[in-house]
């Protein structure tokens, strides 16, 4: 346990010096993301900003954010890390590579949630958007993560073993803007996109987070609806698929040893 | 491979290598026999030298013996606890520098990969920034461990390396191409700490590399792979030995054109005050009688022959032509004795695996 918090804490260490490092890159994506979401919103409503649907639009916006920036990580960061070889410094820990996973994914958390705070801050003050803090947010959020977390591993299994995955990743990414709910509300999508659109790691956790946190609902009544339901089975099946798609091509990476080649 | 009295548990024995093969499949399904049947044991407090040409198998088995890259068959341990089925104690055991790759972080300063590093390894607080910074200090870094890597240079970068493979004090230290790329001064300064690690630490160091005079100046032991077989795993004095008797330099007088060089093939060439010396093996059923006789039949005007000390690089090479005659035959035959293909059956004095009086370190003895 110990060791754990130890791990999760260096791997958060290492991302925020490296965040720290990269100012530049993070203001100029911040700015990007911003740009981003008002012209998406304004192409929506025709030029118009509509009060009433700017904050579920941005609630599912932000959720699709941490999807890029851990699809992102899971890709990209781990294609580095092979070309520089400290993915294979890491694997040389006595630490086992369940915790650094899971110490990884957690540090890509906080450093998303940093950047998120500075979106929202600057959305929600420019557009003066309602935005309720709900504790019961916190539990779906992080349900939500450890879908989209599952999701990320299989990316990143991927890239350990096939490296060029940037294609794939690139069309998560961008299945998940246009499919998970954020922009277009899942019941205004045709039966059969909205059928795939649910099974999706986030889309479900933006409808249950819009539930809790923009209309108030309680988990209590979330759960009885069925929808909390729905989030918690999606996840479970994303976080234990995604666990066991990474370790198993870890296993092959290591079998072709491909762990440390580009 | 078990019991107290394998090899593996031995006290003196850091690694061992116990007939480990690993083999490649490639995209068209040809299988590439990468490593095959090795065996070989590192002492402790050994500086061990793992040599062989580029894809003789010597990266690949580093990387089996870190864990990173899993055996076809066969089995490692180090310091007595098995890679595959002990890693976290067997990982505690060794820090690794990679050849071809950073290692380190570049964008992170010294100090702070060597705390990354050393967290990652389960070292912390105090005894974590005293390491950091006695390693620092004895690699000349204190003064700019607050600097990027990125602006240090490419041999203060490698020091950072493997500050960062020594930050959890391991007893084994595994060095592949520790100064590949690094210029004459940065690489003697990698080198002299290199001695350190074993002569003042006590640490097992095995070290991959092609410059074959560092090898032979640091090395206790010297294994030499080719074609992913062990060709020889010797003492280094006794590696020299074989061609002791061997080895000679002849100086003749004035300029050598090619063409008559041509007629020594297998010796090397260097000129000195307008003299031509020659060094080199004597090839099998040779003598140096034949060897002057050759001169004078060339109307060459001999100066010099004198018995000289064989350097590792002459013997690295004499060995790896043979092997390479010997094994082009039945490269691809997994399966067959390694010894049945050993450099003796070239003319070559055997130094194959199939040793067994222990000098060669071999488990199974």
């Amino acid at each position: 346990m110990r060791i754990g918090v130890m791990i999760f804490i260096n791997e958060t260490y290492k991302r925020l010096l490296l965040l720290w490092d990269y100012k530049f890159n993070m203001v100029t994506q911040i700015i990007m993301l911003g740009f981003v979401f008002v012209g998406i919103t304004l192409f929506m409503s025709e030029g118009q900003i509509d009060q009433v649907q700017i904050a579920p639009v941005l609630l599912g916006y932000l959720v699709w954010f941490y999807a890029l920036s851990a699809i992102s990580d899971m890709s990209w960061g781990i294609r580095e890390e092979t070309q520089t070889g400290t993915l294979e410094q890491m694997y040389m820990s006595p630490v086992s590579p369940n915790v650094l996973l899971m110490g990884r994914a957690f540090a890509t958390l906080i450093n998303t949630t940093i950047m998120v705070v500075i979106i929202a801050g600057v959305l929600i003050t420019l557009f003066q958007v309602s935005m309720p803090m709900r504790w019961a947010g916190i539990p779906v959020f992080l349900l939500t993560m450890i879908g989209l977390y599952g999701f990320g591993f299989m990316i990143g299994g991927a890239t350990l073993i096939f490296k060029q995955v940037e294609a794939l990743a690139n069309m998560a990414q961008n299945m998940l803007l246009f499919l998970n709910g954020a922009f277009l509300p899942v019941e205004r999508m045709p039966d059969w996109l909205a059928g795939f659109a649910k099974t999706l790691p986030t889309t479900q956790g933006i409808i249950v987070l819009r539930k809790v946190i923009l209309d108030g609902q309680s988990l209590a009544s979330a759960w009885n609806d069925g929808s909390l339901v729905s989030l918690v089975v999606n996840s479970s099946i994303y976080f234990v698929g995604g666990w066991l798609v990474f370790r198993w091509c870890e296993r092959v990476a290591r079998q072709r040893g491909a762990l440390g080649q580009y | 491979m078990s019991s107290g009295n394998a090899p593996e548990n031995a006290p003196d024995n850091a690694i061992v290598i116990d007939r480990v093969s690993k083999t490649y499949q490639t995209r068209k399904g040809r299988r590439v026999h990468a490593v095959q049947n090795l065996s070989l044991v590192v002492r402790r407090g050994q500086v061990f030298g793992f040599l062989g040409a580029n894809g003789a198998g010597k990266t690949t088995t580093i990387k089996m013996a870190c864990g990173l890259v899993m055996p076809t068959a066969g089995q490692i341990h180090v310091n007595g606890y098995d890679v595959l089925r002990q890693r976290g104690q067997a990982m505690r055991q060794m820090g690794t520098v990679l050849e071809g790759t950073r290692n380190v972080y570049w964008r992170l300063s010294a100090w702070q990969n060597l705390m990354y590093f050393g967290r990652l390894k389960g070292v912390i607080g105090k005894r974590l920034k005293s390491r950091a910074e006695q390693l620092l200090k004895e690699l000349d870094l204190w003064e700019r461990r607050n600097d990027p890597l990125r602006m240090f240079s490419r041999g203060m970068q490698q020091k950072v390396a493997i500050a960062c493979a020594l930050v959890s004090d391991p007893p084994i230290v595994l060095l592949d191409e520790p100064t590949l790329g690094l210029d004459v001064k940065a690489a003697r300064s990698v080198k002299q700490w290199i001695s350190a690690l074993a002569e003042e630490q006590g640490k097992t160091v095995v070290l991959t590399t092609h410059q074959l005079a560092m090898a032979q100046e640091l090395c206790h032991q010297v294994a030499i792979m080719s074609h992913g077989r062990l060709i020889a795993n010797r003492p280094t004095t006794e590696l020299l030995d074989l061609f002791r008797q061997e080895y000679y330099q002849v100086r003749f007088a004035g300029s050598l054109d090619d063409q008559v060089l041509e007629q020594f093939d297998g010796f090397t060439t260097r000129r000195e005050n307008g003299d031509t010396i020659l060094s080199g093996i004597l090839t099998e059923g040779t003598t140096v009688y034949d060897l002057v006789d050759r001169a004078r039949s060339l109307g060459l005007e001999l100066i010099a022959v004198a018995q000289v000390e064989p350097n590792l690089e002459e013997v690295f090479v004499r060995l790896i032509d043979a092997a390479d005659s010997v094994g082009a035959v039945d490269a691809h035959a997994p399966g067959q004795p390694v010894q049945d293909r050993s450099p003796a059956r070239a003319g070559v004095p055997a130094v194959s695996p199939a040793r067994r009086d222990g000098s060669g370190g071999d488990p199974l003895k």
